[in-house]
């Protein structure tokens, strides 16, 4: 019979506590009760290795898992361009691992946090916004420019690496622009990075805390840089040129090399300590 | 049952809290002002805690920002604080850490961009104290160790450490888009951890005793 008590002792012998969610008067003589003492001990005893073993096994690996990000509204004029975002299949579900050589393993699930981060960044950036998944055919779409975001690269730190007491977030966008003809527009990558103070015994919050600022960090950076580094306002007055053989491989085929894409045009922006975007 | 037993725990824990207070590490402090300008607060008008950027290489916590919100806003003559994430979101993106102001020369510019100047206005937000410095473990020694088994287990030794909180706030009035000066305060504490089957931990909460002394003159600056 499983018996879960709690409560006050009455008198000797009696115990008044909870018997399967119900209150209940359960009689134990002195004797019954030194030997639930003295099993409850060994129980504790028994079971302490393991639960020592299963703590310090615990405590070499930590999975974060990233809570979908919200960009507030940018107080900035929007770019009157419209344009269709095709979300990546990695987008949907984004995960990196860091192994802290003979000490520590740490794992990030991003889920679908760039999706997310880019969809709304983009709502609140341009004047209309179409999303595409990574198997629609963008000539089933209308739109001046096409975004393709790509994480080119993912890393953090932990304070057993960077010895100091912060996690750190480094995040590398590349961005593709197409026309709407598909005639590659531009190239760019954002370079993003995000701290933050180790609070907590495992730091899990403060590592999604880094990420989050990572992620703010590449939106303050693409909102302000984003038409003067692609010069995207230009697409809203037609394609570049006619359609190319590259416009019909990008409808049929999401995943572009991006070998091929690393042209003169790409460059990336950083600046600190407020941004002159004039 | 006897009724003296729980008159001398209490008793007990009495004098070992006494003890623990008296014996609490120490700390030493200084906190000083530079004015530069007149401060003085309105109706209405509120103030926002920030942290420097860590992109400038700074290391402020964010419990300690938060400690100094909460101190500011206190008691019978606190000020008037907006949530520094509710500030930065209102005016996103000029607050992150990577496009915030360094300096008072970027305000005009700032204030200028559309729709700024009038979030500020309707926060009601006169000035933005900008918190720069951390606390950190600047010396420790001792040893202490300590063992467990199924049959109990204890520690034994003796251990210290020495923190230094060292933070300076500077103060930035956007009504006339100028600085009104800084607040610093340095603080040193040691802590002590001996250890004979029990550790009687001795700490001396030097980032606490920072907030507190920090807040205290960041509040009789601005209301002067």
């Amino acid at each position: 019979m499983h018996c879960n008590y709690s409560g006050s002792a009455l008198e000797s012998g009696q115990f008044i506590g909870t018997l399967r969610g119900r209150k209940a008067l359960i009689y134990k003589s002195p004797q019954t009760r030194r030997a639930d003492f003295t099993h409850l001990i060994a129980t504790i005893r028994a079971t302490l290795p393991v639960c020592l073993l299963v703590v310090g096994l615990a405590g070499c690996s930590a999975n974060v898992t990233m809570d979908e990000p919200t960009i507030p509204a940018p107080r900035v004029a929007k770019i009157p361009v419209k344009v269709a975002l095709r979300i990546p299949e990695e987008f949907e579900h984004f995960v990196h691992e860091e192994n802290v050589l003979g000490k520590e393993s740490w794992t990030i699930d991003l889920g679908r946090a760039n999706a997310t981060f880019f969809t709304q960044l983009f709502g609140h950036l341009f004047d209309g916004l179409t999303i595409i998944g990574p198997g629609d055919d963008a000539r089933d779409f209308q739109f001046d420019a096409l975004i393709e975001p790509t994480i080119d690269g993912f890393e953090f730190s932990v304070p057993n690496q960077s010895k100091t007491e912060a996690f750190a977030v480094w995040i590398r966008y590349r961005f593709r622009i197409f026309d709407r003809e598909g005639n590659n527009a531009s190239n760019w990558t954002v370079s993003a990075y995000g701290k933050s103070r180790k609070q907590g015994l495992r730091g899990s919050d403060s590592l999604r805390r880094a990420a989050v600022l990572a992620m703010r960090d590449a939106a303050a950076l693409i909102i302000l840089q984003m038409d003067k580094a692609t010069s995207i306002s230009k697409l809203a007055g037609g394609a570049l040129a006619e359609p190319s053989v590259r416009a019909a491989r990008m409808a049929a085929d999401t995943d572009v090399n991006s070998a091929q894409d690393d042209s003169e045009d790409d460059f990336g922006v950083f600046a600190i300590g407020g941004i002159d975007d004039e | 049952m006897n009724e003296s037993h729980p008159r001398q725990r209490a008793q007990l824990i009495a004098v070992f809290g006494i003890l623990l207070f008296c014996l609490g590490g120490c700390v030493t402090s200084r906190v000083e002002d530079a004015r530069e300008n007149v401060t003085g607060l309105g109706e209405g008008e509120a103030v926002v805690i920030m942290a420097k950027s860590y992109h400038q290489g700074n290391e402020t916590e964010s419990d300690y920002v938060s400690c100094i919100e909460n101190a500011l806003g206190r008691g019978s003559k606190g000020l008037r604080v907006i949530p520094r994430q509710q500030f930065v979101d209102s005016l996103f993106p000029w607050f992150e850490p990577r496009t915030a102001p360094a300096e008072t020369k970027g305000l005009t510019k700032l204030m200028g961009r559309p729709g700024v100047a009038q979030i500020v206005e309707d926060l009601g937000v006169r000035y933005i104290v900008w918190l720069d410095g951390d606390t950190e473990t600047v010396a420790q020694g001792g040893s202490l160790s300590c063992a467990a088994g199924p049959g109990g287990g204890g520690c034994f030794g003796f251990a210290w450490w020495q923190k230094d909180a060292d933070y300076e706030a500077s103060v930035w009035d956007l009504e006339g888009y100028e600085s009104a000066g800084t607040v610093t305060a340095d603080f040193s504490g040691t802590s002590f951890l001996p250890a004979l089957v029990i550790p009687i931990p001795l700490i001396a909460r030097t980032q606490a005793a920072a907030c507190k002394g920090l807040a205290q003159q960041l509040k009789a600056f601005i209301i002067q």
